[in-house]
């Protein structure tokens, strides 16, 4: 176990410097640097921002001053707003976009995993559909037509619900919705597929031969097993919904990072696309590595030496 | 013994035809992907999809050609008309319809849009427009718009149509001949444009498909024929891929080339490649210690001529099912960032530009929204039910 974790954190810091840099030379090799206008800036007032921004450094200067900054989680200035770092939209940012992803994990837990379970043991039943259907239609719908939908009919139509902001509990309902509707019909399938396998494995039928109780066999025996293969499924749902909340925030208009990120691709804010990538995926790169080793802790068939 | 050496002249005679047809093969013997194809077909709901699909790239073909408008065609006077239309009659045969805006068009009886019409007289202060039609003064009073925007009711009356001084109620509603969509803020015909985004979406899906494909292939390929320890680097590189959530750098590439419709399409097959490369790679290691593969090797074929011809060719069933898989992927990957405003460029139009357009009228114009996302669900309900079909027609361990 300890050898595995500390193969996986060393694969870990590898992949990290692999974004960093593929980052770094990615943001570099777009022709005319950040300061190129439509109305050209006066030579001086050129030269004054490189200096200040040290892009008249050697490139390989500047990545090593980069990698540096990395280290001591410092992204640099932002390029759009004078005086303003990447760090603090982060530090802005990133607590909002943390709650709303929060909730919207904890919606696809309570709900998607109970959904799955209800339509598994009513197999072929109108419940077992109506899930079927749900799920199957929220794979496919989009995360911005959810988000679109319910401002046009709750909060346009219906005037149920608040259509920006993120103040009260009621603002929640729409942008989670749209975060993690994608994420919420897979975790149902997922968990109905795999709970109707395990129903079919033998040490269910000993569990009942046995003489337990339905609500035992089903919670203690199956529920446990059929649930690992959800787990392995976290990662990517992180993954899912913190690119889904470019869009939510969007759409929404909350405060978060990936609205800030979105306005950053608008206003071509270089610094601020490369840290905001470089924090988005160390972020996602470590719960993808809390996922694993919590998934060997829960598996224990899972042999973590490998 | 005595007794079997007895045989009864009976048996010895011939064992009649009728017999001997149970020795027969009845069923035709049938290739792997005609048993695939015979499996598919039993499958509606991936048949459904495989029609939708058809039908779509049919639309998408050769819609935009038989249409009198074309995706570009401006006309600012048609913006913004909805697909279903209320009208009111003026005399015998004339209608009109009266746009959110409180402009008046003039329409035929089964729902054709004729023109804009013009005013006789707009009065701005007390908010009322006049116009003369066959001889008739028509006026729209819209003075009642402020207090009912005010008192937050959605159904408060906001405005007033008078013929001769009388007030009128409309007649009822006519779907838009004209335009079967709509049009758009700019008066674009937004059916030609959603076909035409169905074009761009369909191709992007396909074509970021295909280089995926071959760049997957071609790496897998090498990992797992090769093995051992170009194998092993190679798939840790892989392993570390997979940890990076990958849209970022479709973000982040489509950035630094500038957006674009071949920058989607390169930055979608060039980042989305892993997965295929994975699937290639069990898929050889497996098939690459068959015998065939070791007579090949024996009769000296070269590698290229073994990957070619025998590895990738029976690894196609997976790799199929994969590929069905990932054009809906790539589709919605495409909507996500039109939508975030790096597709295609303006005035060409994707289900996610076009959807991402609608966002600003949302609240007075929902139908501009409403068609390209009902047709990015469709295609990716399509996609997604063809790909099950395939999986469960072509993975053999389901074989019957």
């Amino acid at each position: 176990m300890g050898k595995y974790v500390v193969r996986r954190i060393i694969a870990m810091i590898i992949t990290l410097w692999f974004v960093c840099t593929i980052t770094f030379f990615l943001m570099h090799s777009i022709p005319g640097g950040p300061f190129t206008r439509e109305k050209e800036l006066p030579e001086a007032v050129l030269q004054a921002l490189n200096e200040k921004y040290h892009l008249n450094d050697p490139l390989w200067k500047q990545y090593v001053d980069y990698m540096k900054g990395i280290v001591v989680f410092d992204l640099g200035p932002s390029f759009s707003r004078p005086g303003a770092t990447v760090n603090q939209f982060i530090e802005d940012g990133f607590p909002v976009s943390a709650k709303l992803g929060g909730v919207s994990v904890l919606a696809v837990i309570i709900l998607g995993i109970p959904l799955g379970i209800i339509s598994a043991l009513k197999q072929n039943r109108w419940e077992d559909y109506v899930v079927t259907v749900l799920a199957t239609v929220g794979v496919a719908v989009p995360g911005f037509v959810i988000g679109t939908t319910v401002i046009y009919i709750f909060s346009a139509k219906l005037g149920w619900l608040p259509a920006y902001g993120l103040t009260s509990w009621k603002h929640y309902i729409g942008p989670v919705l749209a975060l993690s509707g994608f994420s919420l019909a897979f975790v149902a399938r997922l968990t109905r597929s795999s709970m109707l396998e395990v129903l079919q494995q033998d040490y269910i039928r000993t569990a009942r031969a046995k003489g337990l109780a339905e609500g035992v066999v089903i919670y203690k025996h199956a529920l446990k097993n059929a649930l690992i293969p959800v787990i392995t499924y976290m990662g990517p749902m992180i993954a899912a919904i913190m690119t889904g909340s470019f869009v939510t925030e969007k759409i929404f208009a909350i405060p978060g990072m990936g609205k800030y990120f979105v306005e950053a691709v608008g206003n071509r804010d270089y610094t601020l696309i490369m840290g905001a990538t470089v924090f988005y995926a160390a972020f996602s790169i470590v719960m993808i590595f809390i996922v694993d080793i919590l998934y060997g802790v829960i598996d224990p068939r899972i042999k973590l030496e490998d | 013994m005595a007794e079997n050496a007895k045989i009864s002249p009976q048996q010895w005679e011939r064992v009649p035809a009728e017999k001997l047809e149970k020795e027969k093969i009845s069923r035709p013997s049938l290739t792997y992907w005609q048993d695939a194809w015979r499996r598919l077909k039993k499958n509606h709901l991936s048949m459904l999809g495989l029609v939708a699909i058809i039908l779509l790239t049919i639309l998408a073909i050769f819609g935009p050609m038989m249409s009198q408008f074309d995706y570009s065609d401006q006309d600012l006077t048609m913006s913004n008309l909805p697909s279903k239309l209320e009208y009111y009659q003026v005399s015998e045969d004339s209608y009109i319809y009266l746009h959110k805006e409180y402009r008046l068009y003039s329409l035929t009886k089964k729902g054709e849009v004729l023109e804009k019409l013009p005013e006789a007289k707009n009065d701005m202060i007390n908010k009322f427009r006049s116009y003369e039609i066959d001889g008739k003064e028509v006026v729209v009073d819209y003075s009642f718009a402020a207090a009912a925007i005010k008192s937050g009711d959605p159904n408060a009356k906001k405005f007033e149509i008078r013929i001769d001084g009388e007030a009128v109620q409309p007649m009822g509603k006519v779907w838009n001949k004209t335009y079967i969509f709509g049009t758009d803020h700019l008066g674009r015909d937004l059916y030609v444009r959603v076909l035409y985004g169905a074009r761009i979406s369909l191709l992007v899906g396909l074509i970021a498909t295909v280089i995926q494909f071959f760049i997957g292939v071609t790496y897998g390929g090498i990992s797992g024929y090769t093995g051992g320890r170009v194998d092993n680097i190679m798939m840790r590189i892989v392993d570390i891929i997979a940890t990076i959530p990958l849209l970022l750098y479709v973000i982040l590439l489509m950035v630094v080339m500038g957006a674009g419709l071949k920058t989607i399409i390169i930055a979608l097959g060039s980042v989305y490649w892993v997965t295929m490369a994975r699937i290639v790679r069990g898929q050889v290691l497996s098939i690459k210690e068959q015998e065939y593969v070791l007579a090949a090797r024996t009769i000296g074929a070269s590698t290229w001529r073994i990957m070619a011809r025998h590895l990738i060719p029976n690894a196609m069933g997976s790799i199929i099912v994969a590929l069905a898989m990932n054009i809906p992927s790539a589709i919605f990957t495409e909507a996500f960032l039109s939508f975030i405003g790096l597709g295609v460029s303006a005035p060409m139009a994707s289900w996610g530009t076009l959807a991402n357009d609608a966002l600003g009228g949302l609240r007075t114009y929902a139908y501009q929204l409403f068609y390209p996302s009902i047709f990015i669900a469709v295609t990716v309900l399509a996609f997604n039910f063809l790909g099950d079909g395939l999986r469960d027609a072509l993975d053999p361990r389901l074989r019957k």
